[in-house]
């Protein structure tokens, strides 16, 4: 009845406001994400990534990640760690603190995201001779 | 189809044969580019005897003003006899006489073949094995020579005594084989003579040159004369009255 | 060697040649228009064309268009008719022809395209491919090889020659010709153009054919340098890639090269060149056919010192900082300009104009100066000012043209060298020696010109006896129909510059006068050394080094002056260098300011016979560097004295108001003011000094660095190091 109403809409909407912290809250989420959801917190990563799951939405929009409020409107894919990227991408249903065959050795590095765009990407310097060779002043 | 063609030739044993389907072998013995060498070297002197410098004179006056440069060959014939072989230096020497460009004695030095290069022995034996010489085995008379000097075709023997060329046509076909020895021809030749030559060679002497093997004076038939055998007519000889 | 002596020898036993000695170059037969020959009419391909007897088939071919293949002929050399691919049928004939070499006769029917014909060629081709390498895809010369467009054009499409083992292909040791050509003497086809090059053009009998048969090779028989000036055309002539740029070598295909036409600025000559270029570097210089000016050749310097464009560049604004030059941004450096530009007293202000500044910013500087209250403008290389001085055009050209220089029958050379100061006029005088009977004559040292000549002495005392009539070189001077002094500009820069130019005006009035010469026939010439000198004497540069040393300038502006020039002098001056190289010039500098280099600039340059020539831009400029012209114009608005012209238009109208013969673009004005420069003369006074007449290049290693590009250049340095390396031995 609720449902042909259309009322299940309205429900999930308000859960939606009350899940991202009030109406302040959800123009924040909005302004980062463009979208308001709710769900289940199954975990939040060492870099501060929150990942959510609800399987009222569609497969494919069902998990999602939040990304640290560190950030700000700088995320990106890659700030993903490897360890979630696994069940964010559903290649796995186990989160990894559920997971206990993850290899976890010490000599693991840490994850980096892709620095592309920032000071701090690679550049290669160049090997090659240059074009025109300029003349230096002789002291 | 080219592989199909070859296999046909092979088979056919047509390999030995020159087609226009191969270009030439290099097989010259001479080198047209000068190699500085201890006796053969740009900064090397080269100078005319005295008796030969009034030759050049003479020679020289044959040519007319402006034509000078006609008398290159003498020269350099003239140098070479004198040295044996045609250093560089000989031919700048001829140069200078002439007054033309080195590269121009150059250009004439290596286009004939009997200006020698290299240092020849003392007697320089010129076999001819083409093919009027080849048909009456010259092959063995170049084998021979090669065998009693103790030397291979375009080298010279270890005492420096002969030097060894095979030599296209030579001019003498009707008493062939032949060789040529410095400037005499030995015709009518059998490996036999040939070694009794080179024997005698090797004493200093100088066996008599032209027809060995048989009493010919020259290039006249080996069976005898078959024309011109009448009487040398006398010094009256005249033309027919009616003429 | 080429030069019959037996003609050599009437002439001198005569005096004068009077039989007419026909050659093969038909450029000589030009000269005798008294009785027009009856022309021949013949057939080719069935079109009547009617020639002057003597012409030979391949000519009155190519007079209807049909184009006849061929290898060996080229036009400027004599015909050697040894390639046969020029055979053609001709009707009635039994065999074919080769058409290079045969006179045309009456009433022929040439048939180039043939059963016969086709056949003929098509064997010769077999035959030359036969003995050629299949090395096309790493051969320089494929894109522009003769070989390769005439067997697609007139070859067979299939060949008989299927020897794949290779067992027994020609193959020919390379030579080493030195570091600018690079030889393949497999790929030769014996066309011999490199040697008859080498022979009537360059002088330089090194290169011929040894052996015989297939043996023959093109070479120098022993190991030798090919030690001529304009040795690079060799490449140009070669049909195949057998001589082919060392430079250049794997560098680049002629199709994906840009080409730019330009003019050279090596030398006072003005050859027109063709700059190929790609991804913003100049990768080869070649030459541009222009009659008048160097026919088809080039000079070595110009053609192989590109990679100097490279090296060496002022590619920021430096300004000196702590005494050290630094580099700055443009403002900075413009502005520091412009401060000491600030409140200048007259004749403050003063400018040197190095060998290769361009009219534009010659004229931008003046323009600059001239607001400034000055005067002080000259040039690097000094020209006398007293007499006609800058004022009068026909005081400083080479007023008889280069083109005639080939035809002058007496030729006397006072303190030049021009077979290194200006080779393509040199190549001239050696046609002229060989196919007109040219006498010539030099005051200086022992020079090596390539031809027969007579050296007069080193004193310059000689003009005054030739001109008395004391010498017996008047003989000569009174016979001959077609004299030429030609002076060095060099040797005007002695301290007695204006009393030898003076002497020199006052012999070729002497010589008008006894000579009945036509009316257009100058004697007097001047041969120039720096591609800039004419321009900057034109717009009137007329101070000389002395007056601005000692006007103590406060700001002295170099235009890529790099000689002449030491800090000593000018102690107190700001000196601002502008120019594309980073040479003696910038090392004394306070500011510099990068120019843009000739092939980096749209510019104007007059060479030596007044003829205004126009490079272009075929790279731009690297770095911050800017034409010269518009660092000029920038400086005069922060200094407050803007110029009235913000693009090359305007300036060329400036230019225009100036002097209208340096746009006038091609041409050479007629410079006809001889009499007045001759009256002039004869104010000047002084004596001649007793130091002997020098040259600064006498022999060929001297010649490849002489300016701020060949310095910079690797190959040039390559090339003195491999002449002094071949004196040695």
């Amino acid at each position: 009845m609720a449902k042909a109403l259309g009322l299940d809409k309205l429900v999930n909407f308000f859960r939606s406001i009350k899940h991202n912290g009030g109406i302040l809250g959800s123009l924040r989420t909005l302004y980062r994400v463009d979208e308001l959801k709710f769900g289940d917190l199954i975990g939040e990563d060492k870099y501060g990534n929150k990942y959510y799951e609800n399987n009222m939405y569609f497969y494919g929009r069902n998990r999602w990640v939040i990304y640290s409020p560190r950030v700000h409107m700088n995320y990106d894919a890659s700030q993903v760690p490897a360890e979630w990227y696994g069940w964010l991408h559903y290649k796995t249903d186990l989160p990894p603190f559920k997971d206990p065959s993850r290899p976890k050795y010490k000599w693991m590095v840490d994850h980096t995201p892709n620095l592309s765009g920032t000071n701090k990407a690679y550049m290669p310097y160049s090997t090659v001779k240059t074009k025109i060779q300029a003349w230096q002043p002789k002291d | 189809m080219f592989a199909l063609i070859g296999s046909v030739q092979r088979n056919l044993r047509f390999s030995s044969l020159r087609q226009l389907q191969t270009s030439s072998k290099h097989l010259s013995d001479a080198l047209f580019v000068h190699r500085d060498s201890e006796i053969d070297n740009t900064n090397s002197h080269f100078e005319f005897t005295e008796e030969n410098k009034k030759r050049i004179d003479s020679i020289l006056k044959i040519y007319p003003d402006g034509h000078k440069r006609g008398a290159m060959i003498p020269l350099l014939d003239l140098a070479q006899r004198q040295h044996g072989w045609l250093p560089i230096a000989a031919m700048h020497e001829v140069a200078s006489i002439l007054n033309v460009p080195n590269m121009r004695v150059y250009e004439v030095a290596t286009f004939y073949t009997m200006f020698n290069r290299r240092p020849m022995g003392k007697y320089h034996i010129q076999v001819c094995t083409c093919t009027p010489c080849w048909l009456r085995d010259s092959d063995s008379i170049l084998k021979t020579v090669c065998d009693v000097t103790n030397c291979t075709v375009g080298s010279n023997s270890a005492d420096n005594l002969f030097s060894i060329s095979e030599v296209e046509c030579l001019g003498a076909c009707a008493n062939a084989p032949m060789m040529q020895v410095n400037d005499d021809y030995y015709e009518d030749l059998t490996p036999e003579i040939t070694t009794s030559i080179i024997k005698a060679l090797m004493k200093g002497e100088r066996p008599p040159p032209g027809p060995q093997n048989c009493n010919r004076y020259a290039a006249e038939p080996i069976t005898g004369l078959t024309s011109l055998t009448s009487e040398v007519p006398d010094r009256s000889f005249r033309v027919r009255p009616d003429l | 060697m080429l030069r019959l002596p037996l003609f050599r020898a009437i002439s001198r036993s005569n005096g004068r040649l009077t039989s007419a000695v026909c050659f093969h170059n038909s450029a000589a037969n030009q000269q005798q228009p008294q009785q027009q020959p009856e022309l021949i009419e013949l057939f080719i391909d069935d079109k009547p064309v009617q020639v002057p007897p003597g012409t030979t088939v391949l000519k009155a071919a190519a007079m209807v268009g049909v184009e006849i293949p061929r290898f060996c002929y080229h036009e400027r050399l004599a015909i050697a008719g040894n390639c046969r691919m020029c055979l053609v049928e001709i009707e009635k004939q039994v065999k074919p022809v080769a058409a290079c070499a045969m006179p045309v006769m009456k009433g022929w029917r040439v048939k180039t395209n043939s059963a016969l014909t086709r056949k003929a060629r098509e064997g010769v081709m077999e035959f030359l491919l036969v003995n050629h390498p299949l090395d096309c895809p790493i051969c320089d010369q494929g894109g522009e090889c003769d070989l390769q467009d005439q067997s697609m054009a007139f070859g067979n499409d299939r060949s008989r020659f299927t020897d794949i083992n290779f067992s027994g292909k020609r193959a020919v040791e390379d030579k080493d010709l030195g570091p600018l050509i690079k030889t393949v003497m497999t790929r030769c086809i014996h066309c011999t153009r490199c040697i008859r090059f080498a022979s009537e053009v360059a002088g330089v009998d090194d290169l011929g054919t040894t052996g015989r048969g297939n043996e023959m090779q093109v070479g120098t028989y022993v190991e030798k340098l090919f030690m001529s000036e304009v040795s690079g055309n060799i490449i140009d002539l070669c049909p195949v890639g057998a001589l082919t740029s060392k430079p250049y070598a794997f560098v680049a295909r002629p199709w994906e090269n840009h080409r730019t036409d330009s003019i050279d600025v090596h030398d006072a000559v003005g050859s027109n060149i063709v700059v190929s270029h790609r991804t913003g570097e100049v990768l080869r210089i070649l030459p541009r056919v222009n009659e008048d000016v160097n026919e088809e050749w080039l000079a070595d310097k110009a053609r192989f010192s590109y990679d100097g464009l490279k090296r060496q560049r002022l590619i920021t604004p430096m300004l000196k900082i702590d005494g050290k030059l630094q580099n700055v941004e443009w403002e900075d450096a413009l502005v520091a300009a412009a401060r000491a530009l600030q409140d200048l007293p007259p004749n403050k202000c003063a400018a040197i104009a190095g060998c290769m500044a361009d009219a534009e910013v010659l004229v931008a500087v003046k323009d600059l100066v001239n607001t400034l209250d000055s005067e002080l403008l000259t040039t690097e290389q000094e020209f006398p000012k007293s007499g006609a001085g800058v004022d009068l055009r026909s005081n400083y050209l080479l007023n008889n043209k280069i083109a005639n220089v080939e035809h002058a029958d007496v030729i006397l050379l006072i303190g030049t060298n021009p077979r290194f100061e200006a080779p393509l006029v040199n190549t001239r005088i050696r046609k002229g020696y060989l196919h007109r009977e040219q006498n010539v004559a030099v005051i200086g040292p022992k020079l090596d010109l390539t031809y027969d000549h007579e050296n007069l002495g080193q004193s310059p005392d000689i003009i005054s006896q030739i001109k008395s009539g004391s010498h017996p070189f008047c003989e000569v001077l009174k016979n001959a129909k077609k004299p030429m002094i030609i002076l060095g500009a060099d040797v005007l820069t002695r301290k007695d510059g204006d009393k030898i130019l003076a002497e020199t005006q006052s012999l070729c009035k002497n010589i008008e006068k006894t000579v009945k010469t036509d009316a257009d026939w100058k004697v007097f010439n001047i041969l120039h050394t720096n591609a800039s000198q004419v321009t900057a004497l034109d717009v009137g540069y007329a101070a000389s080094l002395e007056e601005v040393k000692k006007a103590k300038p406060s700001v002295l502006f170099l235009l890529g002056a790099d000689e002449n020039i030491k800090k000593e002098d000018f102690g107190e001056s700001c000196i601002i260098y502008v120019g594309s190289h980073g040479d003696n010039g910038a090392q004394i500098a306070d500011i510099v300011l990068p120019g843009a280099a000739y092939t980096e600039k749209t510019a104007t340059y007059v060479n030596m016979e007044g003829r205004a020539q126009l490079t272009n831009a075929a790279i731009t400029p690297p770095g911050m560097a800017r034409p010269d012209w518009k660092i000029i114009r920038a400086l005069s608005e922060i200094a407050g004295h803007r110029l009235p012209y913000d693009d090359l238009h305007e300036l060329r109208d400036r230019i225009a108001e100036i002097a209208p013969h340096l746009v006038n673009y091609g041409e050479v004005e007629p410079s006809n003011f001889l009499k007045q420069v001759y009256e002039l003369a004869k104010t000047t006074q002084g004596s001649f000094l007793p130091d002997p007449i020098d040259i600064k290049q006498k022999s060929l290693d001297q010649f490849f660095m002489t300016n701020a590009i060949s310095r910079a250049s690797p190959t040039m340095a390559k090339c003195v190091q491999a002449v002094q390396k071949q004196k040695q031995v």
